[in-house]
């Protein structure tokens, strides 16, 4: 049977992916005086995106 | 030495109603207004100032390092009373400005606390291996006739129809499992799921969804596995995680 199970609270178990989709993405939005946008929050998916892309791109360029 | 006072700021984690539940925490204060207790900590506006944040947002190492000190507040806060999760970043300048946002938003945060009360947030992820569906889904198919060109045709034929029926079986898998998941939970929401670049894995991920359920209670984790016992022949792959504190269901009801 494939179930994959992976519980908390070890947090190294918990994939930063995940933790950007609830920590960032979810949760009651309020006005703080300091606060992360809706567009600012698509920004991070943006930033992981290139992060994750840019590190792909050094370890093809290690591997030459 | 007013710079340096007015150089921190309080970073709100979220909001719980039992004051003397979360009293003992470490690393954190308390702000309490009226019913609501706000969970923060005294941060230095080096880290957290608007000048500084985007930069911060893409610094994959600060970033994971405070997601993951967010999500351990909420879980030590979880564990010991119902909490409801704020966003990552809501800062406020003064001890006085977080009472006041209770205070303005008291219904709203009162009514969500009643609703995930004694619930935790599973989360459910179907992944496929698309080569396995493709094969059940050329073994359903009739095997072609005719001469050699009429063949090319059908065959042509069937990989346009195989491509087109493959994205409607991952929708209806996804849209299936999600259904009886949300049978056996009090409030169910189906994400966008992760992208494949993202994810790192070839499998593309069909469902992403969390799942709002009573602590204790097995009747999800006991579907997944039946869901998952169901589809292992079509190369379903299903991956439960949690107990989370209930980020999906914090907001406005789905």
């Amino acid at each position: 049977m494939s179930v994959v199970e992976r519980r908390q609270p070890l947090a190294e178990q918990v994939t930063l992916l995940d933790l950007v989709d609830r920590v960032l993405n979810k949760g009651v939005v309020v006005t703080g005086d300091i606060t992360l946008s809706v567009a600012d929050v698509d920004l991070v998916y943006v930033g992981l995106r290139l992060l994750l892309a840019s590190a792909a791109t050094l370890e093809r360029e290690a591997a030459r | 030495m007013i710079d340096a006072a007015a150089r921190t700021a309080w970073y709100v984690y979220g909001v719980a109603e039992d004051e003397a539940a979360i009293a003992r925490l470490d690393g954190v204060e308390l702000i309490r207004d009226g019913r609501l207790t706000a969970v923060v900590r005294e941060v230095s506006l080096d880290e957290y100032d608007e000048a500084v944040l985007p930069e911060r947002l893409n610094d994959r190492d600060w970033l994971e390092r405070n997601a993951r000190a967010h999500e351990d507040v909420l879980q030590s806060a979880a564990a010991v009373t119902t909490i409801v999760p704020l966003r990552f970043g809501a800062i406020y300048r003064s001890r006085e400005q977080v009472g006041q946002m209770l205070d303005e938003r008291s219904d709203e945060f009162l009514s969500t606390l009643e609703r995930v009360r004694g619930h935790v947030e599973l989360g459910v992820k179907v992944w496929a291996d698309v080569q396995m569906l493709e094969r059940a889904l050329a073994a359903a198919e009739e095997p072609s006739a005719g001469g050699a060109g009429a063949a090319y045709l059908q065959r042509r034929r069937q990989e346009q129809e195989r491509a087109r029926e493959l994205a409607v079986l991952c929708a209806q898998v996804a849209e299936d499992a999600h259904a009886r998941l949300s049978g056996v939970a009090s409030a169910a929401v189906a994400n966008r799921p992760q992208p494949r670049e993202l994810t790192g894995r070839s499998e593309p991920m069909l469902l992403n969804g969390a799942y709002l359920v009573r602590d204790g209670d097995d009747g999800l984790r006991r579907e997944v596995e039946r869901l998952a016992t169901e589809h292992a022949a079509r190369g379903l792959e299903y991956e439960l995680t949690g107990p989370w504190p209930p980020h999906n269901f914090a907001g406005e009801p789905q």
